[in-house]
């Protein structure tokens, strides 16, 4: 009984989380254009703008819900639910602490990869439905996109697990701190599994994770279709991409799935590359700032402040670099970031043989 | 609980995939298709498998279906319609002919339920008295990697291989012709 209701309030929390983190970077990402682009963002609703977001989301809340007459109407009605719910359910496996994770399997990455290719399908599913040209040119470009970038995202994967040996998030992210029973060796020399911190991070385990780490980042960036990568809704060229036709509360869950895509991957970037909620600090001599540092409360802080930063770098990207050409966006993916991907693969494979075991 | 969702996954399989074949609507079909291969892969689970059950949804909702999707959307309306009707093809029958055929089908199974409960082949027999059972808990990747890598090397790479030669093969038939 006790585990059912856990099983419900889990999820509950998670969401309640999703939809805060979405309302405040809603606020983070207007205040961040704003100063990349030399003007101060949201200022009238509440002080420095601060309930923008809030009356944002009331008026959303408020909308009619319009279906176009010729619209597959049970289409467009499952396409948000789909999409939504795709990136909600990977935040099952992603520990937040130690042992502090949804659901502990040993399946966890791969079960990520898979749920998150749900995804393109509801995208799939929003431009035919919605019966509209610039819809489906929208959701045609996006699931190429997808489905391109996915390949990266997977070689970069394997590269890291290939050195962890395991496909549990929560493993993996153990094997990165003070807390491991395994060795852990910076730069595959020299041994810190007492002074932790920093040095024990994936990235600064085996350097060549770094390349690795840049790789999945840009691609990730183009699964979640954020700009410099956002042809799929490119507003100058199509409108809005796929989710043309939506309005209300449709729209916001079609809003709310795409930034809770952003702090999925950026949070499966921390976990698999800089250490999880393992703190930055190292043991210096008597100064035990990582053992200090370790712990549920900690763990969470650390996890959360990582993925943040990460969003915020995302957010940075967005409203510096200009739109990819479509061309451009394919042969980046296909002459760039994949034989790269496949390089670290071969060199993580090396190290495991050689510098590890 | 277990049972419960059990018999809530066939349900959407059976019932969804009973839907799939009557409807008309191709797009729509081939939506109910992922819920059919959803509940499916949510039926392994109970069968302890669940490294097949995320390379079901991986490799047929996050590939083929999405595959399937766009060549539906970028073929034509007028090939479409000769699909649609499968009067002259060769496998078209009588809708009363598929009635034996299925109803043999479930003799088959039912004939090899029957079987397996008196007689159950002897590795499980073997598995129950030395406590090698598979639970939920344990870690079946490791052991799927194990014997990829030891027992099953050779269809393993053979496999490896014919996909090689395909990715191939589509990447020749795709290129553009040189002119010259």
């Amino acid at each position: 009984m006790l585990d059912t209701i856990l099983h419900i309030l889990v999820p509950i929390a998670i969401f309640t989380f999703i939809a805060a983190f979405t309302l405040f970077a809603v606020y983070a990402e207007r205040k961040i254009a704003g100063f990349v682009q030399d003007r101060l963002g949201p200022m009238e609703t509440g002080k420095y703008g601060s309930l923008q977001t809030i009356a944002d989301i009331l008026k959303l809340l408020q909308k009619e819900l319009i279906t176009p007459s010729s619209a597959d109407k049970i289409l467009f009605r499952i396409a948000p639910i789909i999409i939504f719910v795709a990136v909600f359910t990977g935040f099952a496996v992603i520990p937040w602490a130690k042992d502090f994770i949804p659901a502990n399997t040993h399946t966890g990455l791969f079960f990520i990869m898979a749920i998150i290719s749900i995804d393109a399908l509801g995208i799939l599913m929003a431009g035919w439905g919605s019966n509209n040209k610039y819809s489906l040119l929208g959701s045609m470009r996006a699931i190429a996109q997808m489905v391109s970038y996915e390949i990266p995202v997977g070689l970069s994967l394997i590269a890291v697990v290939m050195l962890t040996q395991t496909l549990n998030l929560n493993e993996i992210a153990i094997g990165q701190g003070i807390v491991t029973n395994g060795s852990i060796k910076f730069l595959g020399i020299w041994e810190v599994n007492e002074i932790g911190g920093l040095f024990a991070w994936n990235i600064f385990q085996a350097p060549h994770l770094i390349i690795t780490y840049i790789i999945f980042f840009i691609a990730t960036l183009a699964e979640c279709n954020r700009a410099p990568f956002d042809i799929p809704e490119a507003e100058s060229e199509l409108v809005g991409g796929f989710h043309t036709e939506y309005g209300g509360i449709q729209f916001a869950f079609i809003f709310l799935a795409e930034y809770a895509m952003m702090f999925l991957v950026s949070m499966l970037g921390v976990v698999l590359f800089l250490g999880g909620w393992n703190t930055p600090l190292p043991n210096i001599g008597a100064i035990r700032l990582a053992d200090w540092t370790t712990g549920l409360a900690w763990g969470i802080f650390w996890t959360l402040a990582k993925s943040l930063f990460i969003v915020g770098i995302q957010m940075w990207i967005r409203w510096t670099l200009p739109r990819l050409r479509a061309d451009q966006l394919m042969s980046l993916c296909w002459k760039v970031l994949t034989p790269l991907a496949f390089l670290c693969m071969a060199i993580s494979a090396i190290w495991r043989i050689l510098v590890i075991a | 609980m277990e049972s419960i969702l059990f018999y809530a996954f066939a349900t959407l399989a059976i019932g969804s995939a009973l839907l799939l074949v009557n409807l008309k609507n191709i797009a729509r079909a081939l939506f109910l298709f992922f819920i059919v291969l959803f509940a499916m892969a949510g039926l392994y689970l109970f069968a302890l498998a669940d490294f097949v059950a995320i390379t079901q949804i991986m490799v047929y909702v996050g590939g083929v279906l999405i595959l399937m999707l766009f060549a539906f959307m970028l073929s034509n309306k007028e090939l479409l319609k000769d699909l649609q009707d499968s009067s002259g093809s060769f496998l078209s029958m009588p809708k009363w002919q598929t009635i034996p055929v299925v109803l043999g089908f479930l003799l088959l199974m039912l004939y090899g339920i029957i079987e397996w409960q008196q007689a159950p082949p002897t590795w499980i027999l073997q598995a129950r008295e030395n406590n090698t059972e598979i639970v939920a808990t344990d870690n079946n990747i490791h052991q799927i990697g194990l014997r990829f890598m030891t027992f099953y090397v050779l269809p393993f790479e053979i496999i490896s291989v014919f996909l090689m030669m395909a990715l191939i093969g589509a990447s020749h038939l795709s290129r553009k012709e040189r002119t010259t």
